[in-house]
């Protein structure tokens, strides 16, 4: 019997989500939410792991009363309840104390956890920090960009792909792992379980006070960075014409773009270059 | 949420394909085959036999969302549970629905609802099939056609006559199985839309079923059928609704692509016109329907609600699928692009499960009876 906890996030489903042009930013007031891709693998991984070994699951999330939402489909999977963070006080909350209020509500809601789950980072901030911050804020060890877990007993084993190797770790339970996209590929959402996640499920709602947390240590007054802005960098096309004949284009092509072509095939052109002369 | 579910599984599984299996006429077993353990056979059917037990505003959003993406594959989904199941859940005994519910909400047995015949169908009275009484069976003969799910069928509803003297008062509605002695399925029909659902004829020569197979009483046929197509309409509203939004959505992003006179079309008021009527129609053609829907929760007689839902919703799709496809020009005219598909499809939702013409006459007899 493992007690699972599942870290997720809602994050706007991008696809839907108009830029707007003139100041390159993301309209998020138009968003609709979805749960984060690499926390729904997250999901299944723990979904797969207890139709192995039993246990239980706790997904919990911390976010707008809306983010409710990604716990009632956690439900609807299979998850035994959700948990959800809520208070004006997190709000705006970085990363690191993000990981802080996450560490303190699982201690409150989940003492006895064995294993935590994260989504190795976030569609929406990218930043792959929330796991490896949380396992700090437990002390318990974590081992992030997670392919493939196999729990057995007291200790996990698991593989991951780091450049072009396999790496094989194992680690002592409780533990922490962050798992990849595409690693799990998430089930469908059952009918049946839809409609009970939202007829019977109740979720536990928490906030800062009864986390007794302190406002000063949390949301964006205990942030230690802030972003001031998000824009897209308007990326310049320039189109190139070559002319002359086919050797005088590769001449050229290599002359002018070596250092790019370089890259995309790992090799330093100008020095091979150099050595031949 | 229940939207962002369908959709995302219509998307992944049904997105890819739907093209193909409108062109080949193809019914698509491999989506079947997902669909089961997510219960999508059994949307509303009591969990006790296997079902999801969802409400009906959660079934009409589920099956709008399959539609949106493949309106053959909602068609079948629609048929299958509102009056395939249905009409077994609210009229079976008890027996009956152990016997017959668990397999078809494993949708391992597909369910088809056959009214239609040569000489009957907006006239229900018109039917011809027999269904005569040998002992504790029934010997039924006779010959259904454009049969819904027709060709990939494990469970039908056969309505039936047991008096010929009397057709009207001795209508019966007769749960027969494909496997039976005598039930044969016809051609499948070359139809204008609507390709990938095998609608075909079912032909019953001696067909031997035994007096448990028959809903209720003789003679109870005609409430049955009206009760099971109530519920049938707020399906096909929500499938046309379904059509309405993929050929809006689809019509908006042309525009916006398009280019002419170095503009978007969407730049043009003609086409924002068009765009403009056909977002007020379908929200207007959605609240109709969530509307007889809640009705139907709430425990009312929804039956006038029902046919106003499936008359808008019909006409709704048409007309959006119509524009449509004038605002991509030629290229909706072309099989590249999905809204010729839509536009062919829609169209016989104004037919099926009671014209558009039989959906009036039920709204003008609900408003001359009771209403001001």
């Amino acid at each position: 019997m493992l007690n699972i906890v599942v870290c997720l996030k809602q994050v706007p489903m991008v696809s839907e989500l108009p830029w707007d042009p003139a100041t390159g930013t993301l309209r998020r007031e138009l968003a609709e939410g979805m749960m984060n891709p690499a926390c729904r693998a997250a999901l299944e991984a723990a979904l797969r792991i207890r139709e192995a070994q039993g246990g239980e699951i706790t997904a919990i999330t911390m976010g707008p009363k809306m983010a409710e939402e990604v716990l009632r489909e956690a439900i609807a999977l299979g998850a035994d309840r959700g948990v959800l963070l809520n208070d004006r006080k997190m709000a705006g909350a970085d990363t690191s104390v993000t990981s802080f209020t996450l560490a303190r509500a699982i201690e409150k809601t989940c003492p006895e956890f064995d294993l935590v789950l994260c989504g190795f980072a976030t569609s929406d901030s990218e930043t792959a920090q929330v796991g490896p911050q949380l396992a700090e804020e437990l002390d318990i060890p974590g081992v992030g960009y997670v392919d493939q877990i196999a729990v057995s007993g007291r200790t996990v084993r698991m593989q991951r792909l780091s450049d072009n190797f396999l790496e094989t770790l194992e680690m002592d339970l409780p533990g922490l792992i962050t798992v990849m996209t595409g690693a799990y590929i998430p089930r469908h959402v059952p009918m049946g379980g839809l409609q009970a996640a939202f007829d019977i499920a109740d979720i536990v709602t928490l906030d800062a006070a009864s986390l007794d947390l302190d406002p000063e240590r949390i949301g964006v007054k205990g942030s230690a960075t802030k972003i001031l802005s998000v824009t897209s960098p308007l990326a310049g096309k320039k189109n190139v014409v070559l002319t002359g004949t086919p050797k005088r284009i590769v001449e050229q092509l290599f002359e002018r773009f070596d250092d790019k072509i370089g890259g995309a095939i790992g090799k330093d052109l100008k020095a091979d270059k150099k050595k031949r002369s | 949420m229940v939207r962002k579910a369908v959709r995302m599984f219509a998307e992944t599984e049904l997105g890819p394909i739907a093209r193909d299996i409108d062109r080949d006429a193809r019914f698509p077993w491999e989506v079947v085959e997902k669909m089961r353990p997510l219960h999508f056979f059994g949307l509303q059917a009591p969990k006790a036999f296997g079902g999801a037990e969802m409400d009906s505003i959660s079934y009409a959003i589920t099956i709008e969302e399959i539609s949106r993406v493949s309106a053959a594959v909602g068609l079948c989904l629609t048929v299958h549970n509102s009056v395939g199941i249905y009409p077994i859940e609210r009229f079976g005994t008890e027996e009956q629905k152990r016997r017959f519910l668990p397999s078809m909400t494993r949708g391992e047995r597909i369910g088809a609802f056959c009214l239609t015949e040569a000489n009957a169908g907006s006239d229900a009275g018109g039917v011809e099939t027999i269904a005569v009484r040998d002992g504790n069976d029934y010997i039924i003969n006779g010959t259904k056609i454009f049969v819904t799910n027709g060709g990939i069928c494990g469970t039908s509803l056969i309505f039936a006559i047991t008096d010929p003297q009397n057709p009207q008062r001795s209508a019966g509605v007769f749960i027969v199985d494909k496997d039976t002695p005598g039930f044969a399925v016809g051609e499948i029909e070359d139809l204008c839309g609507m390709r990938a659902n095998p609608v075909s004829s079912l032909f019953l020569e001696d067909c031997r079923v035994p007096e448990t197979n028959l809903l209720c009483r003789p003679g109870d046929g005609l409430k049955i059928g009206l009760v099971t197509l109530d519920t049938g309409r707020l399906g096909i509203a929500a499938q046309a609704l379904g059509l309405a939004q993929a050929a809006f959505e689809d019509a908006v992003r042309y525009s916006k692509e398009r280019q002419q006179f170095r503009k978007p079309i969407s730049s043009f008021q003609t086409i924002q016109n068009y765009l403009a009527d056909m977002a007020t129609e379908i929200s207007a053609a959605r609240l109709l329907l969530y509307r007889a829907c809640a009705v139907k929760d709430s425990g009312g007689l929804f039956s006038a609600e029902a046919a106003m839902a499936k008359l808008f919703c019909s006409a709704t799709a048409t007309r959006v699928t119509n524009l449509a496809v004038q605002i991509h020009g030629g290229y909706g005219y072309s099989k590249e692009y999905d809204v010729e598909r839509y536009f062919r499809d829609a169209k016989v939702t104004e037919i099926y499960e009671g014209t558009s013409e039989v959906q009036r006459m039920v709204i003008a007899r609900d408003v001359l009876a009771q209403r001001t």
